[in-house]
């Protein structure tokens, strides 16, 4: 007797977890995923003190130039831009790292820290990176799902949309919008954008990359749609609706999770061209990306300049994939049953 | 078949031309876009502008130097530069084509190669150390700016390092391959690779993840069950049904690039390919060739897409034609 | 000189450096300078004379030879002479086509002498200074192999009306019957205004009044002399032939123009047309900067016409010093301010300005001190009317020292203007786009809301033109066309230089002041007299323009030449820049 009741006991004792705590708990479970998330954190946290680490620790304006200005180093003063002296006296460069409070990774052309810069920088590249990035994947997923599976008229349609889009010329809308925004500004809806909304970029960016994502759920939509199960659901007369969402959904999200932080990183870079050209993060504000451009400018002299964010960069872009690694597989039902794998 | 090739071609031509008003609209949109004072000349009269305008029939109506535009480009085939009087537009890009597709070609073979040995490989390992360094190398690789990679490149290879380990590098430059295909390759090695390096992390990592997602599958648990070994269940089974969105991003990437896509890899490395003429035309504001270039290149999106949408069917046996 | 940013103005025909006439004024229906005066003569006292021949060193035939190769971002625009209006094709016209008088192909002060080219004499003017007749040289040839005759020269003026030069409603209205070929230029025929005598082998040119700078626009390529059958409109990519030392070859703008020597050449004036010594010139287009850089370091090229990118300063000032070349310019870059539209529609809002630009600065922008020279005035040093004053600076003296902040803070203050939003209009390369920036703070530390809108440098310089656009305030430069302080002071700020709504209006301040309008046209009638007595007024001209401050000039630039180490010979015409087809590449 006393066998079957601690078995009963047994049984019932353990709660049933949902499928998000499940999720949830084989995530913590997996070290890298848990190591990204924290690095993650670490890189949202130094952003948002940025003006902390600006005026506390490196006493300085990240968005005033300094193009006169002088510091002391070890009793010497010497000025942020200095003329070089060497033979003929020409050219003039920014400090190099000091790998002290003050520019700690040197000045750039304008004369400010750059290292304060990088941080400041880091808002605008993770909000427009980010956002424009899950944009992006839920416009995709959207049409790719719908495009994919009612096939025929709706998917040409679609498609064909696709092609317009992916074959537009950005680069000439946004050198047009540029010089049109020089005067005035323009209202979608409640929103009045001006060429230094950070608005803009997310829209754009997030708009123009939809066909990537797009194109390649809908192919997995096709041959979903082609698999038994499904034929057998339609075949059992399931609205299309729910079909969509029990069996199309699970099986294309995973997808999405892998796409939305590879489309991150690009996005960042992509927001980079397009600050180049005057639409979105405009000086003296700073991003990543505009920050390696400067540093381009600067790579014979002051290579960190454009290493440092490009560093920044990668990382948030590594742990971000780890991260929606980790989350794929957590969220992926099959991966729990499976054996040697 | 033919049926959906000529749905495709006439849905084709029907993309081309709102690609080609839009492109047009957005130009005229433009503040400061009238090309007639920068044609005329610095300081040029008011008498002279007026005689550029009309010279050019920038005073008539939208829809009608449209029209004359489009003929010009497809009829007549003598389209001419606003920027380079007389230049005509046509050749321009034709001479360009070939530096493009050696360009393209050539990358597109090593990041293939790349991003499959990577992605398998990944996915061989998948629970050990080496795929997520595998899959860490690649989006480092998707991170780096192009342009700044390919200074940083010359940098080292013209310049820093230029007397030393990389005397070997050529200049700058593009050579045709009728010159010999050593110096042709030689010449685009170091661009092949700058723009390898940024598309082999996004391939790997998809194709990884749809590789390990397969593994899973049941068809392929079967073939585990019948005992086939696991690099044939993998490279047989897995790989080819993985391919469905691999084979998507590149006929996306393929056909942009093919269009002009690498610009930036063609400005950074002096190869005078589409995209450069797609960039400079663009900072020249000089329509007539960003209409053909931008044209030129949604001819190749389409296409591209029309041709992997062909190939779905036989990457998946279960997709009946589409 | 920042060839950056003729490099990227430079492809169209529109581009930068040379600077419309001077007694023009920049437009057609310019009132010009032409009162008459008894008397004057073709060579005004004071200027820049006409001299004899003999500086030019002797022709060193063992350096003859070889390729010389040049690098440049881009190609600039078309290759008619009578048309393109850009430095780095001038720079290749002087080899290639001659005009009846030519500036002498020297090294330093000389080179802004004219000396007779085509024609065997400068004539003295007759008629009032209106009648000029030149003496054909016999014997020469085209580069296609037709004789020189008279009939090309009439042919040639025809043709700068025909194709609508930039210039031929400012240089040469002035010519008998002009006003008709700028009305219909088809049927041009300048009758009466060039006369040509087959027979005698003389051209005459009649003007309708004396000016004192016709020799000067005689000299320019836009008056180069072409063959009759030149065609009638803008030539493009079609190489014409020409009397020069060279010939044009072949010209794709994507690529390269290849420049060969002329085979029907042989010297007849060593100052105006020397023999040169490469056998074949490549200039090839579409490199970056950077890489050109590195060319010209690695002997992969001789040459690069675009400046030297900032981070490469330093490296070829010590490393390659010998190899470098640096030559002031006169010319400088200034800001102008809309003098029509709020806040700069104040004129203490406009000096603050003056006030709290930190020229030094800029100065750093642009390359260090050994590459500018901060100026606060109009005209550039060393040029005629040029009298160094500065109204803006701290401690109070001549020269500019310092900005003075605070003032600048209590003028925008006094203004009422405080608070305002404030856009400047920038070309996007490297060094204006900084500079911009740079303003961008200051702007903001004297009590402006400032931003900076940089766009594309091909757009730039006519957007900024458009009072259409409604722009506040950009950055932007000018050169000289030759040696006249008219071609700054009237030009840049004369009430006809200004045209509302049109991209063609190089009065982007928008200033016209009747006062100053009218001491500047009395300025332009005392020059036919007395060059020196004219150049005192515009020197006073400068200092009140200065007051009324519608510009805040910067600096003045200079020009880096960087060579490869087996090129030699380098020689610098003022007015020219380097002489290209007398590098030695052997």
């Amino acid at each position: 007797m006393t066998t079957l009741d601690s078995e009963r006991t047994q049984v019932t004792s353990t709660p049933t977890a949902g499928p998000w705590r499940t999720a949830w708990r084989d995530l913590r479970r997996n070290k890298v995923a848990m190591g990204s998330l924290v690095v993650l954190v670490l890189v949202i946290l130094v952003c948002i003190a940025a003006p902390l680490y600006a005026s506390a620790i490196a006493h300085t304006d990240a968005f005033t130039s300094n193009v006169n200005g002088t510091i002391t180093i070890n009793g010497q003063t010497i000025s942020v831009l200095e003329t070089s002296s060497e033979g003929l006296g020409l050219g003039v460069n920014p400090i190099g790292p000091t790998w002290t409070n003050q520019y700690f990774l040197g000045a750039d052309n304008q004369g400010r820290d750059v290292a304060a810069r990088i941080l400041y920088g880091g808002r605008n590249s993770l909000v427009i990176g980010f956002t424009s990035a899950l944009l992006c994947c839920f416009l995709a997923g959207i049409v790719g799902i719908v495009s994919g599976f009612f096939g025929k008229g709706v998917d040409a349609v679609l498609s064909r949309g696709l092609d317009v889009l992916w074959a537009f010329p950005v680069y000439l809308l946004a050198i047009c919008l540029s010089i049109v925004l020089i005067n005035s500004t323009i209202a979608v809806g409640p929103v009045r954008l001006t060429s230094g909304s950070l608005w803009l970029p997310i829209l754009i960016i997030g708009i123009i990359y939809v066909p990537y994502v797009a194109r390649p759920v809908r192919g997995q939509v096709i041959s979903l749609r082609e698999r038994e199960f499904v034929q057998a659901a339609i075949g059992s007369g399931a609205p299309d609706l729910r079909l969509l969402r029990r069996e199309i959904l699970p099986n294309v999200l995973p997808t999405l999770i892998v796409f939305l932080p590879l489309m991150t990183a690009i996005n960042m870079l992509t927001e980079a061209a397009l600050s180049f050209l005057s639409i979105g993060v405009q000086p003296p504000d700073a991003s990543w990306g505009t920050i390696v451009n400067d540093g381009v400018g600067l790579l014979y002299t002051r290579p960190w300049v454009a290493i440092a964010p490009g560093i920044m960069l990668a990382i948030t872009a590594v742990a971000l994939n780890l991260l929606g690694d980790g989350v794929r597989e957590s969220l992926d039902p099959k991966a729990k049953l499976r054996g040697a794998a | 078949m033919w049926r959906f090739a000529g749905k495709r071609a006439l849905a084709a031509v029907l993309v081309l031309f709102a690609i080609s008003v839009l492109v047009f609209l957005i130009f005229f949109a433009t503040p400061g876009s009238d090309p007639a004072a920068r044609i005329a000349g610095r300081n040029a009269s008011q008498e002279t502008l007026d005689q550029v305008r009309a010279s050019f029939g920038f005073d008539r109506p939208i829809w009608i130097q449209y029209g004359l535009m489009m003929r010009h480009l497809f009829i007549d085939r003598d389209l001419t530069s606003f920027v380079n009087r007389g230049a005509q537009v046509i050749p321009q890009v034709t001479q360009a084509i070939p530096v493009t597709l050696s360009l393209v070609f050539g990358a597109a073979l090593i990041w293939v190669l790349l991003a499959l040995v990577m992605g398998v490989w990944a996915t061989a390992a998948r629970g050990t150390a080496i795929d997520p360094i595998i899959l860490i190398l690649g989006v480092i690789g998707v991170s780096l700016p192009v342009f700044w990679l390919g200074e940083v490149v010359n940098l080292i290879t013209q310049s820093r390092l230029h007397d030393s380990i990389f005397a070997w590098v050529p200049p700058l430059g593009y050579v045709p391959l009728s010159d010999g295909v050593g110096p042709w390759a030689l010449h685009l090695l170091f661009p092949w690779l700058t723009l390898a390096v940024l598309y082999a992390g996004i391939y790997a990592r998809v194709l990884r993840s749809e590789m390990v997602q397969s593994m899973n599958e049941d068809y392929v648990r079967m073939a585990r069950a019948k005992g086939i070994g696991e690099t044939r269940v993998l490279l047989r089974h897995s790989l080819r049904t993985s391919l469905i969105s691999v084979v998507t991003l590149f006929g996306l990437d393929f056909g942009a690039l093919i269009g002009g896509a690498a610009l930036l890899t063609e400005v950074v490395f002096g190869l005078q390919g589409v995209g450069k003429l797609t960039y400079d035309s663009l900072t020249n504001f000089d329509l007539p060739v960003i209409l053909a270039c931008v044209l030129y290149a949604s001819f190749f999106v389409v296409f591209a897409n029309f041709l992997v949408d062909l190939l779905y069917a036989w990457l998946d046996p279960r997709v009946r034609s589409v | 000189m920042n060839r950056r940013v003729l490099a990227t103005v430079g492809l169209t025909t529109s581009a930068l450096v040379l600077a419309a006439c001077s007694s023009g004024g920049g437009s057609s229906t310019s009132s010009s300078a032409a009162a008459t005066s008894a008397g004057a003569s073709a060579v005004p006292s004071g200027s820049a004379s006409v001299g004899a021949s003999g500086d030019v060193p002797a022709f060193q035939p063992e350096h003859q030879g070889g390729t010389l190769t040049l690098l440049a971002k881009a190609a600039a625009g078309t290759l008619d002479p009578k048309v393109n209006y850009t430095l780095q094709f001038w720079q290749l016209y002087q080899a290639t086509y001659d005009g009846l008088t030519s500036f002498k192909k020297v090294n330093g002060a000389d080179s802004f002498t004219v000396v007779p080219d085509l024609a065997t004499a400068i004539p003295e003017a007759t008629n009032g200074g209106k009648t000029y007749v030149f003496t054909l040289r016999p014997g020469i040839k085209f580069s296609d192999g037709t004789d020189l005759t008279t009939d090309d020269v009439v042919a040639s003026f025809q043709r700068i009306f025909k194709v609508s030069s930039p210039t031929a409603g400012s240089f040469y209205n002035g010519i008998v019957g002009a006003d008709a070929c700028l009305k219909t230029p088809a049927s041009c025929t300048l009758d009466g205004g060039v006369v040509g005598d087959k027979a005698a082998g003389t051209v005459t040119i009649n003007l309708t009044a004396p000016d004192p700078e016709f020799l000067y626009k005689l000299s320019v390529p836009h008056a180069a002399i072409n063959p009759k059958n030149a065609p009638e409109k803008d030539a493009g990519n079609v190489p014409i032939p020409g009397t020069g030392a060279y010939m044009f070859k072949s010209y794709d703008p994507n690529t390269s123009l290849v420049m060969v020597r002329n085979p029907n050449f042989k010297e007849w004036a060593r100052d105006a047309q020397p023999q040169g010594y490469p056998d074949e010139i490549d200039y090839k287009f579409g490199q970056t900067v950077e890489a050109a850089v590195t060319a010209v370091e690695n002997n992969q090229a001789n040459w690069l016409f675009d400046p030297p990118p900032a981070d490469r300063l330093a490296e070829i000032g010590s490393k390659f010093a010998s190899q470098v070349h640096v030559n002031p310019l006169t010319a400088y870059w200034y800001m102008p301010m809309n003098v029509n539209i709020p806040p700069f529609n104040n004129i203490k809002a406009r000096q603050a300005v003056n006030w709290a630009i930190d020229r030094n600065a800029m100065v750093k922008l642009y390359g260090g001190d050994k590459l500018a020279q901060p100026v606060c005035t109009i005209l550039p040093p060393g040029f005629p009317g040029y009298e160094e004053s500065c109204q803006y600076t701290t401690p109070a003296g001549t020269t500019w020292q310092g900005a003075d902040l605070a003032k600048a803070k209590q003028l925008v203050q006094e203004s009422g203007t405080a608070g305002q939003e404030v856009a400047i209009v920038v070309s996007d390369d490297e060094v204006n786009k900084a500079m911009g920036e740079y303003m961008q703070s200051v702007l903001t530390q004297i009590g402006y809301k400032a931003s900076v809108k940089p766009i594309s440098g091909n757009i730039q310089f006519t957007y900024i033109q458009n009072s259409k656009n409604k722009v506040q305030i950009s950055v932007t430069q000018w050169y000289q066309d030759y040696p006249a302080a008219s071609d700054f002071l009237n030009v840049l700020l004369g009430c006809a230089s200004f045209v509302p709504n049109s991209d063609s209006s190089i009065n982007m301040a928008g200033f016209c002041d009747k006062g100053l309008q009218a001491k500047m046209d009395e300025a332009l009638k005392t020059e036919q007299t007395s060059f020196d007595e004219a150049n005192k007024m515009w020197a006073a001209i400068d200092k009140e323009m200065m007051t009324a401050s519608p510009q805040a000039p910067i600096f003045t630039p200079k020009l880096i030449d960087f060579l490869s180490k087996d090129t030699g010979n380098y020689q610098f015409s003022k007015q020219f820049y380097m002489l290209v087809d007398q590098l030695w590449v052997k």
